[in-house]
């Protein structure tokens, strides 16, 4: 019951209105019973010489009233019991998205968009089935199977009860292990399906490069295979669970059967009445419909707890990164230092990055330089805590960057990352990151410093322009100066920009950098680039290559120091020379 | 395969279809941004006072103007014409309910015969005529009876199955051709929606319905010739509520379907917005935005969970009524028997009769009571389906067109207007030509159109005005997959796919080893490769989340030039990559692109220095043009990026 502890602490939190739910159930299932004895009672009295008329019209008035209760019953535990159901689902829905946000990069790195997005419906899909109508299906059919049971015990003779009993044990052996093949099965339908959601995921987000290098056909042919996945999984499961059923019913004609010899060698015996014989085929009829119910819902039962046993894979996976035990909640200046670093993502052989001893005073600027895949990003990565490094190598005023809750640390840190992630919403959204309160006047300064808002006022609806997915309808160039405007606006101690201006002509970016320096005067800045012109003016630059520090210092020391900086910029150098000299 | 399918749909469907398409269901849900940079916000008025709503709130689903039974029987149609090629295993299942059936009305009379014949009659039991030879009969009825009925499920189950199998790879492949601009415009998550969630109601549709609701709808006709055969009068009384009800269902029927709509529009919005949270889940961390998104989300969900509580309350309306409606019919058959019985025009036993009739009668109906939602709901999705794929008129066809085995590489813009919305011109009148071989290169601030260019060169969009032209064959008339086969892209935005580096770079074709080392090469991806445990069969995950950008980059890089492309079109292919390595890289291409027309894109000049031609752009205009010296004696536009770009160091 592990397994189900979400929707026990839901069914607990909601006790009235299932309890209520099941009064209702029960009370409609009495109702009803009153209903063959009143019909026999009338068709009775109609049955008689000059019978009583108006005793008819009031039985029949009774009928309506029945019929009336029975409807407003049935559809009071309905609404309840499947409405619960209902409200489950999109709770559970809301948790799912609440632990997903908690969830760090490692964990979206080993697994699937489309897959994530299955748990999301058609998982809990299935865990709603198990708990609206196979629960309600599920009282029913146990209250009106122990009713018949007991009834027979206490009219009909013990022997043949006995007999009545015979295919318990069985029936409950194929629940048990048909039960079990069916949540096995299921697992694989729900694991299909969710290559399916990841396939078409992947398909749609990529589909510019399956059609520029015209892969259609062949990525059709091997989502065919993977719906075919879908198909053999889902034959097999139906194959497996519409045993179950008739497995029931057969059970129950052997002891049919088994009365038919016995019971009839009795009656010819005179043991017991022909009434008695008729009695007990009557009950077992009447016990085994609720019993193939309950077939059927195991089957749905089994499904759930495949489906939940999967969402519970996502729960139980714990968020890495996370605050620490006497996280602290104050604000810092900027202050950056680097112990010890050593970095290694999960399940590399190398150091990712490596830094001894490295200080960034507040309010100073720090430039980056560095070959491709040398631990640029990977830096600001690790002071977002978007990775934890094993030793608290990285402090910020004094204090290891864990030793500040994730939300000080993150509000004090904006990042303006190489591929700017743009939400699909209005532009203004997107600037003031969903803070609809912001003044118009910051919004347009942040947007103009970032030489955003010529571009965004030549759009019709200016800053309520709505973007497509990930800013689709912008140019590459606009969506880092829309996220750079972002930042802007944020006015975090620390700003980090990621080689934001890579999709950025020159002649904005010389623009964009100035306003960069006048708006983050007195405030720590590190700017990643490849470009020599954009750090040369910072107070401290940081070459980096293949994850280890190769040089330190200022633009003028490193030039006279030589080595990499100095190549870097030779190069540059030479090419600007070249350039402006006419071939 | 797939080229003979889709012309045989375009033959016979499309123009059917196409009158339809200005509504159709496909654009209905339209991503908010959808028309794009034009449309004039109404209440935009409302934005900067008190109340700021996030634009998640506004999108409301939109009911189609067509609703109701035209569509649905379009719809109805479709699901229909589906199920053809499998007729065969839906009437063998009928056949196997047939035979199910007959062995439960054996069974109650088997027992019928060992009451009557032995205990009561006390007839002496000879041979096979004795009870243990019924008592196994009986065994073996409900054997073959469960045999059956397992039977029935599973050829029901395979057929629908196979179904919407095909259904599901149909609506992937007009996924894969619906064109660029129909893309930009629509949510992926709600498409993808179509081809899990929506696909799947209609499966059962199929596996839970269709047989099950033949079943009941045999019954009800069997119960009804029995009921005309005994009374005619008493039948009438009987039926009488029978349009009451049906008045009854047609009432609620709309609000029904309208709130399916309503749902399915949630949960396809849900899934967008889940697939969107997820892929940018570092930036919403970073930002800080969890509370925006979960409030965004939780109000989503509440849209969403109040659909499915009208659901269930018009769900939780329709079974029990039915049950209601039996009394009434019983009711209103005593009221009527009252009279009749004592005037002697009645004989007790009809009237019981009838009344066991119209239980029997009712049990059905019940049960079609229940199924209606399921049949409601796999409709509506069977709307959205079929929507989409009344798309058919607008599909890329990769395979249709002026065929080109083989091209020099000549391009040509014409006088090319183009917008991406309505007239909001983002190319205006561009003209050039590049020269088989030729390098030409695109420079200018951002937004000014390069990309574009490259766009409508591999035929994505297709300009408005003017002409594109490849070796002097207008792109949009040329062969679609062959374009593209002469034409490979580096994107700006690099996209990689889950799988192996390997799988990246050559995708689903045969490349040879050399090709493909001449690729690794010529980006410098072979020592990125050398690096990796596995080498080229290194694991890539999804969008290449492990790799830095410079490497996704040189990746997206080996991609194009594996493809041997006649046209190498590069949209700053090395906007991320150290200036180093870009030089390894500009070295090596020079080899690469020796015997190509080659188009790139660059911000940082020294790459596109030794192009041929370099197009200066500005607003969509190419304002200058020319090669490196002649731009920079012209001293325009060009010497000023210059001069910004390889600023001197002070
Ligand atoms: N999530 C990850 N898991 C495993 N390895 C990673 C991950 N992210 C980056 N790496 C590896 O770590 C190294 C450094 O990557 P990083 O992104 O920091 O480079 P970078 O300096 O930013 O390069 P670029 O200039 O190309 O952006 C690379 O070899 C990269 O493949
Ligand atoms: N898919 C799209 N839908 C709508 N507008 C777009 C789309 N792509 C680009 N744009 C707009 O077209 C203009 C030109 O963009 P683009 O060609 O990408 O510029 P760049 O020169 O930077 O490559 C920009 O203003 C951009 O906002
Ligand atoms: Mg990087
Ligand atoms: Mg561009």
């Amino acid at each position: 019951m592990v397994r189900f502890r979400i929707v026990l602490a839901f069914i607990r939190q909601h006790k009235p209105s299932y309890l209520f739910g099941i009064l209702c159930m029960l009370v409609a299932s009495w109702v009803q019973t009153l209903f063959p004895n009143l019909l026999g009672g009338t068709i009775d009295i109609m049955g008689e010489q000059g019978f009583n008329a108006a005793s008819v019209r009031r039985n029949i008035l009774f009928i309506l009233l029945i019929a009336l209760a029975t409807f407003g019953f049935t559809w009071l535990w309905r609404t309840m019991i499947i409405g619960n159901a209902r409200k489950l689902e999109c709770e559970i829905r809301a948790k799912l998205f609440r632990h997903f946000l908690l969830l760090s990069p490692s964990f979206y790195q080993k697994k699937k968009t489309g897959d994530l997005i299955a748990f999301a419906i058609n998982d809990i899909s299935a865990v709603r089935m198990t708990f609206g109508p196979a629960t309600a299906m599920s009282v029913n059919s146990l209250v009106l199977c122990i009713v018949s049971i007991f009834t027979m015990i206490s009219t009909v003779d013990s022997r043949l009860t006995l007999l009545t009993l015979i295919p318990f044990p069985f029936v409950i052996w194929a629940m048990l292990s048909i039960g079990n093949q069916v949540r096995k099965s299921f697992l694989k339908v729900q694991e299909s399906f969710a290559a399916i959601s990841g396939k078409v995921n992947e398909g749609i987000h990529g589909v510019r490069v399956l059609k520029a290098y015209v892969q259609e056909a062949p990525t059709l042919a091997d989502f065919r295979e993977t719906s075919n996945g879908m198909v053999e999984a889902s034959v097999k499961m139906v194959s497996v669970s519409s045993i179950l059923g008739p497995v029931i019913e057969l059970c129950f004609s052997l002891s049919f059967g088994l009365n038919l010899i016995l019971g009839g060698r009795m009656v010819l015996d005179g043991t017991i009445t022909v009434g008695a014989f008729v009695a007990f085929n009557t009950y077992l009829a009447m016990i085994m419909a609720p019993v193939l119910s309950i077939g059927r819902i195991v089957n749905l039962f089994q499904r759930g707890i495949a489906s939940m046993d999967r969402l519970n894979g996502v729960f139980l996976s714990e968020p890495e990164i996370r605050d620490r035990p006497h996280a602290r909640d104050i604000s810092f200046q900027g202050h950056i230092a680097i112990r010890n670093l050593s970095f290694r993502y999960k399940d590399t052989a190398k150091a990712a990055l490596e830094i001894q001893d490295f200080t960034i005073p507040a309010g100073s600027t720090l430039g980056i330089i560095g070959l491709t895949a040398s631990g640029k990003t990977t830096l600001a990565n690790l002071l977002l805590r978007a990775y934890d490094t094993e030793n608290d190598s990285l402090l910020l005023d004094g204090l290891p960057i864990t030793g500040y809750t994730l939300e000080t640390l993150r509000n004090g840190i904006g990042l303006v990352s190489q591929e700017p992630f743009l939400f699909s919403a209005t532009i203004r959204e997107n600037i003031t990151s969903f803070q609809l309160d912001r003044s118009e006047e910051e919004i347009r300064e942040a947007a103009s410093d970032s030489f955003m808002l010529e571009s965004i006022e030549e759009m019709t609806e200016g800053l309520d322009t709505l973007l497509g997915e990930r800013g689709i309808n912008l140019s590459g160039g606009q969506r880092q100066r829309v996220a750079i405007a972002r930042a802007l606006l944020r006015d975090t101690p620390v700003l980090i920009l990621d080689d934001a201006l890579s999709a950025v002509d020159t002649v904005t970016e010389a623009h964009i950098l100035e306003n960069l320096r006048r708006r983050r005067k007195g405030k720590t800045t590190i700017l990643i680039s490849h470009r020599i012109s954009a750090v040369a003016d910072a107070d401290n630059i940081l070459v980096l290559n293949d994850g280890q520090v190769v040089q330190t210092g200022t633009h003028e020391a490193l030039l006279q120091e030589g080595g990499l900086y100095r190549e870097i910029n030779d190069e540059q150098e030479e090419n600007r020379h070249r350039l402006l000299r006419a071939r | 395969m797939k080229s003979t399918m889709n012309r045989k749909k375009t033959d016979t469907g499309s123009s059917v279809r196409a009158e339809k398409n200005s509504g159709s269901f496909g654009l209905m849900e339209k991503h908010p941004g959808s028309s794009g940079l034009m449309k004039k916000n109404h209440d935009s008025s409302g934005h900067t006072e008190k109340h700021p709503v996030s634009s998640v709130m506004k999108d409301k689903p939109t009911i189609p103007q067509t609703f109701g039974s035209e569509v649905k029987s379009h719809s109805l149609r479709a699901l229909f014409r589906l199920s053809r090629p499998w007729m065969g295993k839906f009437i063998l299942a009928v056949g196997c309910i047939l035979l199910v059936n007959a062995a439960t009305l054996l069974k109650p009379w088997l027992l019928k015969v060992v009451i009557d014949d032995f205990l009561i009659g006390r007839k002496p039991q000879n041979g096979l005529y004795s009870l243990v030879s019924m008592a196994i009969l009986y065994i073996a009825v409900s054997l073959m009876g469960g045999l059956f009925t397992w039977l029935q499920v599973n050829l029901v189950n395979r057929a629908g199955q196979a179904i919407i199998h095909n259904l599901r790879c149909k609506v992937f492949e007009t996924i894969l051709h619906l064109p660029l601009p129909w893309l930009d415009k629509n949510s992926s998550g709600r498409l993808i929606t179509r081809a899990t969630n929506d696909i799947s109601e209609i499966g059962e549709f199929y596996t839970d319905v269709t047989v099950n609701m033949m079943k009941d709808i045999l019954l009800i006709i069997g119960i009804i010739a029995a009921m005309f055969t005994m009374s005619i009068r008493l039948s009438l009384v009987s039926l009488a509520v029978i349009p009451v009800m049906a008045v009854l269902v047609w009432l609620i029927k709309n609000r029904i379907r309208r709130n399916f709509f309503g749902m399915k529009h949630y949960i396809g919005r849900i899934n967008g917005f889940f697939a969107e949270s997820l892929s940018g889940m570092q930036t919403i961390q970073t930002l800080r935005v969890e509370e925006a998104r979960d409030k965004d989300f939780t109000h989503l969900n509440d849209e969403y969970f109040k659909t499915t509580l009208t659901q269930v309350r018009l769900n939780s309306f329709l079974k029990p009524a039915s049950d209601v409606f039996q009394n009434i019919a019983i009711a209103m058959l005593l009221a009527y028997g009252i009279g009749q019985v004592s005037g002697e025009g009645l004989p007790i036993g009809i009237l019981y009769a009838f009344t066991s009739y119209i239980k029997q009668f009712f049990g059905p109906i019940s049960d079609l009571a229940d199924k209606y939602n399921s049949i409601q709901s796999a409709l509506v999705s069977a709307d959205r389906v079929f929507g989409l794929l009344d798309e058919e008129p607008i599909l890329e066809k990769p395979d249709e067109g002026t065929p080109m085995p083989d091209a020099a590489g000549r391009i040509e813009f014409r006088h090319v207007w183009f917008s991406y919305a309505e007239e909001d011109w983002v190319l205006k009148d561009v003209s050039f030509t590049v020269e088989p071989g030729q390098t030409a290169a695109f420079v200018g601030e951002t937004g000014a159109g390069k990309t574009t260019i490259m766009n409508l060169v591999s035929g994505f969009y297709l300009a408005q005005k003017g002409e594109v032209l490849l070796d002097g064959i207008p792109v949009s008339t040329l062969k679609k997959a062959d374009l593209r086969r002469r034409v490979a892209s580096v994107f700006q935005d690099v996209f990689l796919f889950s799988g192996t580096i390997r799988d990246n770079i050559t995708l689903h074709d045969d490349t040879s080893d050399e090709l493909l080392d001449t690729a690794l090469r010529a980006s410098c991806a072979d020592s990125l490769v050398e690096h990796l445990a596995k080498g080229l069969d290194e694991p890539v995950t999804e969008r290449g989340s492990t790799l830095s950008a410079g490497q996704r980059q040189l990746v997206s890089f080996a991609r194009a030039i594996a493809h041997d492309p006649a046209v190498l079109v590069m949209d700053e292919a090395t906007a991320n990559i150290d200036t180093q390595t870009e030089r390894l890289i500009q070295e090596a291409l020079l080899q690469v692109t020796r015997n190509r027309t080659t188009l790139m894109i660059a911000h940082r000049l020294s790459t596109i220095r030794h192009a041929d031609r370099i197009f200066v752009m500005r607003h969509g205009e190419i304002v200058e043009s020319g090669n490196h010296d002649s731009l920079l004696k012209h001293k325009g536009y060009y010497l000023s990026l210059l001069e910004e770009c390889e600023e001197p160091v002070a």
